[in-house]
């Protein structure tokens, strides 16, 4: 290992293989590297670090390419699994929904706003303007929907519905409603307009359905179906176009850093946003899927579609508000 | 420090990255390749290839193939066991669940429990790491997977490829906002140990006086050459070593006439090492252009 003399790259090959090889092995094993015995975790450190060396070394020396690449690949492999992510705990997720998604909600609220309006606006013009004249509704909704729709609402929920019935439909509520919030979120990237648009046409649509089935006479029917998980779905679906528009400003007002910069730091908080909307969104699907079509009187949905928008507008307002030992934070 | 203290290393890379971006320019000093360089909290340096859009376009179809393959199962299974496969059952809402969960699920999953990988991504030895070679949080696997709902628009992750097309890193929007890329881990052979075929004569050894000094550089790019002879044809040979050969042979103030043998002596002389003849496998240095 004298320095003046540097030792051919043969000899340093013979002479370090083995324990290159004795890594490439341990790595080789398909078991994660906590799983391992201990002796071999401490063995796999100790020949990282080794390989470490001799990868400085046999660069410096200006050992052949293959050898440098051999242990550049070997130390990265090595790398990514000695140093792999933190474990998941179920704390994290509660760490989540008690202070990091309601938090960064409250900091973000100029975007809520944005998307509220985005959505509530077309909303309200669409179940005027159907209300008004039911024919515009086939316009945005295809009119066999709204046909299906108007009478199955006409009917009531008096019946009831079977089991199988309300879990086919709480799955198709996951598949149909969260898919749509993912891509109102992910579209965000296009300098928020996606997330724009996916509120505005969802809120015409929603809209123009509502005003052409109150038009047919089944308003207070559908109403009472919407309310309760609307607390929900409704509240989730703005937030997730929040978070889109959120990801998408960040491109536009960049503050001094690169476009890219500027979009990394806003990464976490909105994956915040997405993540608690997506989890509201799985609620709401239960209660759309089991208890919004049940025979409970009409009174006892109202009353409880009540305490659910309190609730949830309580939780976005005061939850972790408290400065608790909170590690993470709000951004 | 097997283990290392997850929190530990954060902090430590965190810091560093505040000092400043350790990231180097892909294109590494060597040429073409999409080299990228990853700093370690050992302050070690090594160099990471950057997947290409074909190799993770091939990892998407396994993925594709597979989830899609579990969903047909799950449909056979749920329609085998009697259950109605009408709209109107619990077969129908699970099969629903399970679309669900491999649409949006699947690569959250695996790329949360796998460190970065996916079956797909397995097979074809790719991994999803932070622009700093670090491993990927909760959050990142998260963002950078519900991303894919602007990366597969306006059908078949076109907007990806076209993305990934100006990125130097070929990052999609999702790895582009989460802060990540997609490494290859292949595993580069370390070549046998050096050797000239025929060996190079007592002669042909003299031409060379032994005095000849190279540097560093000089002596692994004659290395890195004597090691390809026998992958090239006998003609690109002598033409690669034509274009350096006339350099140091008016250094040495020598002639020769096999551009090819010369600088293999050249290196012998010089001091690079060069194994015992023996093996068949060596391809002949220089001999077939002799006859």
């Amino acid at each position: 290992m004298s320095g003046d003399h540097p030792l051919g790259q043969d000899a340093f090959v013979a002479r370090r293989r083995a324990r290159w090889q004795q890594l490439d092995q341990i790595l080789a094993q398909r078991k994660a590297l906590h799983e391992l015995p201990p002796d071999l975790i401490s063995t796999a450190g100790r020949l990282y670090r080794t390989v470490c060396a001799d990868l400085m070394r046999a660069r410096a020396a200006g050992y052949g390419r293959d050898i440098v690449e051999h242990l550049d690949q070997l130390a990265g492999r090595a790398h990514n699994r000695l140093y792999r992510a933190s474990p998941y705990k179920i704390s994290r997720l509660w760490d989540l929904l008690a202070r990091g998604f309601p938090r960064t909600l409250r900091e973000s609220w100029r975007f809520v706003a944005a998307a509220a309006a985005l959505f509530v606006v077309p909303l309200v013009i669409g179940l005027l303007a159907t209300w008004a004249n039911p024919d515009l509704a086939a316009e945005v909704v295809p009119r066999g929907q709204l046909d299906m729709l108007a009478q199955s609402y006409a009917q009531g929920f008096s019946a009831g519905r079977s089991e199988s019935a309300d879990t086919s439909m709480a799955g198709f509520y996951v598949y149909n409603n969260v898919g749509i919030a993912f891509r109102v979120f992910a579209t965000g990237i296009f300098f928020g307009l996606g997330s724009a648009f996916y509120l505005v046409s969802n809120g015409v649509m929603i809209g123009a359905t509502l005003g052409y089935v109150i038009a047919a006479g089944a308003g207070r029917n559908i109403l009472t179906f919407v309310m309760g998980h609307g607390a929900f779905e409704l509240t989730a679906l703005v937030i997730s176009g929040a978070a889109g528009m959120r990801m998408g400003y960040a491109l536009v007002r960049t503050e001094g850093r690169t476009r890219l910069g500027s979009l990394r730091e806003e990464g976490p908080p909105v994956a915040r946003l997405a993540l608690g909307a997506a989890i509201m969104l799985g609620i709401a699907a239960v209660i759309e899927g089991y208890w919004s079509p049940s025979s409970v009187p009409d009174g006892v949905k109202w009353g409880t579609a009540g305490a659910l928008w309190v609730l949830v507008m309580a939780y976005f307002a005061f939850a972790g508000r408290r400065v608790a030992a909170a590690p993470g934070g709000s951004r | 420090m097997a283990t290392v203290h997850r929190a530990d290393y954060d902090a430590r890379v965190r810091g560093r990255q505040r000092q400043a971006p350790r990231m180097r320019s892909p294109v590494a000093p060597d040429g073409l390749d999409t080299l990228v360089e990853v700093e370690t909290p050992e302050h070690v340096t090594f160099r990471v290839n950057v997947a290409g859009p074909s190799r993770r376009a091939v990892a998407y179809v396994l993925d594709l193939l597979i989830r899609g393959g579990v969903l047909f199962v799950v449909a056979l299974v749920a329609s085998m066991a009697g259950v109605d496969v009408e709209f109107d059952g619990w077969s129908t809402g699970v099969l629903l669940l399970v679309a669900f969960a491999l649409e949006w699920g699947y690569y959250i999953l695996f790329e949360s429990l796998w460190s970065g990988q996916t079956p797909g991504k397995r097979a074809m030895s790719l991994r999803a790491v932070k622009d700093g070679g670090v491993p990927l949080t909760f959050l990142d696997v998260v963002l950078r997977n519900l991303l894919r709902g602007a990366d597969w628009l306006p059908a078949f992750n076109v907007v990806a490829l076209f993305v990934m097309a100006f990125d130097e890193r070929f990052r999609r929007l999702g790895d582009l906002v989460a802060g990540t890329m997609v490494i290859a881990e292949s595993r580069a052979h370390i070549g046998t140990a050096l050797m000239v075929s025929p060996p190079l004569t007592a002669a042909e050894l003299e031409t060379i006086p032994a005095s000849a000094h190279l540097s560093g550089a000089e002596m692994s790019a004659l290395e890195t050459f004597l090691r390809r002879l026998g992958t090239l044809s006998p003609a690109r040979e002598l033409e690669l070593a034509d274009m350096v050969a006339p350099m140091f042979a008016r250094r040495l103030g020598v002639r020769y006439d096999d551009g090819v043998r010369f600088l293999a002596a050249l290196f012998v002389r010089a001091g690079g090492q060069v194994a015992a003849a023996g093996g068949g496998a060596a391809a002949p240095v220089g001999a077939r252009r002799r006859a």
